[in-house]
């Protein structure tokens, strides 16, 4: 990745930007409108499934009766095709062909269900079905756009971590539209890892009740057009004036019980007066412990007044697709003066007291603010506003950054460059990897609990750490890791599903299924260091379509320092990690 | 029941590459402090007794019962083993 001295734009002020269409596909309704009717009726698409995914013991779940896969795609694509299709209202359809429009897609598993069938039967072909930028390719190829898409794949937040890298990139002027999508279906993959998590409810998800006993899982595809074109500022239905990403720092899989990260997004995206907030739109999963500390976060950033709701007990938690699903629901319901009740709820079950309701309410204000929370560590928050009028914004930058590398770092399985001087090392592969935590670290034995892509990126980020000791730099809240690769967790996967292929020998491993998401080596790395900044991982073709992407969230963000680059582990002895450590530093 | 078997058993589970049975006592508490278990560990030690011992639990608070000591989860086991 090549930062050079300077960043490529010289942008000193920054683009507004106008979502001008949306769309939502639900079990409940299509389209946003009719979703949204469905829920103020009070409907949820909530129901038992007994034998649906055997060997995984029945679940309560919300998902699509029957699919109908367009000729040619997967499920997963053909639901992200479709919501783009129904974009409303119509706008011009040259935006979505144009080169000026980055298709950024959403996504925690994509084609996960196919992974059986490979290891069935080891063709080429079943891989590229597997593989999101294939996904993503034939999703722009199919509207006619050319460029390589972006694949945002940060746990459950990744449907606001794709819509604030739209902003970002429409900020800095880089693209001009973006069509943001994002979608998850539900497979014995999934089901059977949030089972062997114990997190599944089932019933009927509560959130934020007192008898709430765990979360649902849902099907669903969101997408929405955001343009920074002047020429639809008349018909803008809501544009993101503040975005924000933390780390609880705290563990992979178990929410902080400060509330950290959360706590942090929030204070962040704040306007001056909290009292200028409709609503606080919250993840509300109906878990003990993310609804614990949800409710300690909003209490932590003083919003504990303002009318807070969870739609989870509409729709279940819908994963890739929920921060869009539920940001486009919240923003039309605010377009018609409504807070949403919390289907569900009826009893306050936290510790700390929030204003939650199961009533609808009314506002006549136009703002409100989302957040979601994920495994990982991860937190995202975004505030929209209705109006026309635009705030003078408090993070809108008036310096363009000049982003300097502090250090490099290259791993193969049989070489290892640290700032261009090579480290010794004597074993292959995975036990390379093993060499180096005993030869340089050995204080931290969580590493073996990791998978191979996690120890591959702990091992990079220490030793890159470890040479910069005397560079001053400062773990802390604008502290970020932002990595990419090209195979997702193709790896643990594999290993994951071999836990439940067999219905004899079904026995689904948390410590496996955790690790099937990507972005949790970028939590391993936050929690060792205390870094409580934006932890974020991207699924691309190519090494270089990070640049933009890091570049454009170090000039659009509090971030001063970063662990970035690219991570990519295909098997134990196939692996190579390319790290830089970068720094901010802000000039007129 | 075999705590030496047990204790090698959940070594195995929970990735505990630096530790070897003798560094487990009998008594003492698996989580807090002493090994430094979290909670994806203790939904491990689940699928643990299932796997070896055909022992299903129903919740996380029953777990949190079984899974004080190495001695309480060989009682356990003892008594609620079906392979």
């Amino acid at each position: 990745m090549n930062f050079g001295n300077k960043l490529l734009y010289s942008t000193s002020s920054t683009a507004l930007n106008f979502i001008i269409a949306d769309n939502i596909i639900t079990p409940l309704a299509y389209g946003t409108e009719n979703n949204l009717q469905a829920v103020l009726a009070g409907q949820s698409s909530l129901h038992k499934y007994d034998n649906r995914f055997t060997p995984a013991a029945p679940f309560c779940a919300s998902m699509f009766n029957d699919i109908t896969c367009i000729d040619g795609y997967t499920c997963f694509e053909s639901q992200c095709i479709k919501a783009i299709q129904g974009l409303e209202p119509k706008f011009e359809e040259s935006i979505l062909s144009s080169s000026d429009t980055i298709f950024i897609i959403s996504t925690t598993k994509g084609n996960i269900d196919k992974l059986q069938d490979i290891l069935h039967n080891e063709q080429p072909e079943y891989y590229q079905n597997l593989n999101l930028n294939t996904s993503a390719r034939k999703i722009a190829a199919f509207f006619g756009n050319a460029a390589p898409p972006i694949v945002v794949s940060n746990a459950c937040i990744s449907g606001v971590c794709a819509i604030i890298t739209a902003q970002r990139l429409l900020e800095t002027k880089r693209y001009r539209n973006a069509i943001v999508v994002g979608a998850d279906m539900l497979s014995l993959f999934i089901v059977s890892g949030f089972q062997s998590f114990k997190a599944l409810s089932p019933q009927p998800c509560r959130p934020f009740d007192a008898a709430r006993t765990g979360l649902n899982l849902g099907e669903a595809a969101a997408a929405f057009c955001i343009t920074s074109d002047n020429k639809y500022s008349n018909k803008s239905l809501g544009t993101i004036v503040a975005a924000s990403i933390h780390n609880d720092a705290n563990h992979i899989s178990g929410p902080s019980r400060t509330g950290e990260g959360s706590y942090l997004c929030l204070k962040d995206v704040l306007p001056n007066n909290k009292t200028d907030i409709a609503f606080l739109n919250v993840h509300g999963t109906a878990t003990a412990y993310n609804d614990e500390m949800e409710a300690i976060a909003i209490c932590r950033a003083g919003l504990q007044d303002v009318p807070i709701n969870a739609l989870k007990g509409y729709y279940g938690h819908t994963l890739g697709a929920a921060g869009l699903l539920e940001t486009i629901i919240s923003l039309h319901a605010l377009r018609q003066g409504l807070i949403l009740p919390t289907k569900g709820y009826n009893e306050q079950g936290t510790t700390n007291q929030i204003n939650i309701s199961n009533q609808l309410r009314h506002t006549d204000k136009q703002q409100f603010v989302k957040l979601l929370s994920g495994f990982g560590g991860c937190n995202a928050a975004i505030r929209i506003i209705t109006t026309k009028e635009q705030e003078s914004g408090k993070h809108q930058k008036n310096t363009t950054p000049n982003i300097s590398v502090e250090g490099n770092i290259d791993i193969t399985p049989d070489n290892v460059v640290l700032n261009n001087k090579e480290i010794h090392v004597t074993a292959h592969g995975e036990q390379m990897l093993t060499e180096l935590y005993r030869s340089h670290i050995n204080d931290y034995p969580k590493f073996f609990k990791m998978d191979t892509l996690s120890r591959l990126g702990f091992i990079a980020s220490e030793l890159l750490l470890q040479s910069a000791k005397n560079k001053n730099i400062r773990p802390d809240k604008d502290c970020a890791v932002i990595f990419a690769n090209a195979s997702s967790c193709i790896k643990n996967d594999t290993d994951y599903q071999r836990t439940i292929s067999d219905a004899k020998n079904y026995y689904p491993s948390p410590a496996l299924f955790v690790y099937t998401l990507p972005n949790i080596v970028t939590g391993e790395i936050a929690i060792r260091n205390k870094y409580y900044g934006e932890t974020s991982f991207y699924i691309l073709e190519k090494e270089e379509q990070l640049t933009p992407i890091v570049k454009a969230a170090m000039a659009n963000s509090n971030i001063h320092e970063a662990l970035v680059g690219w991570l990519e582990c295909k098997t134990a002895d196939n692996f190579e990690a390319h790290l830089k450590l970068i720094k901010k530093n802000e000039y007129e | 029941m075999n705590n030496e078997l047990l204790k090698q058993q959940i070594i195995e589970a929970l990735n505990l590459e630096d530790l070897t049975p003798e560094d487990i006592n009998d008594d003492a508490p698996l989580f807090g402090e002493g090994l430094g278990l979290d909670s994806i560990d203790a939904l491990e030690l689940f699928m643990l007794l299932d796997k070896q011992y055909g022992i299903k639990l129903q919740n996380k608070e029953e777990g949190k019962q079984v899974f004080r000591s190495v001695n309480t989860m060989a009682e356990y086991i003892e008594q609620h083993r079906t392979k």
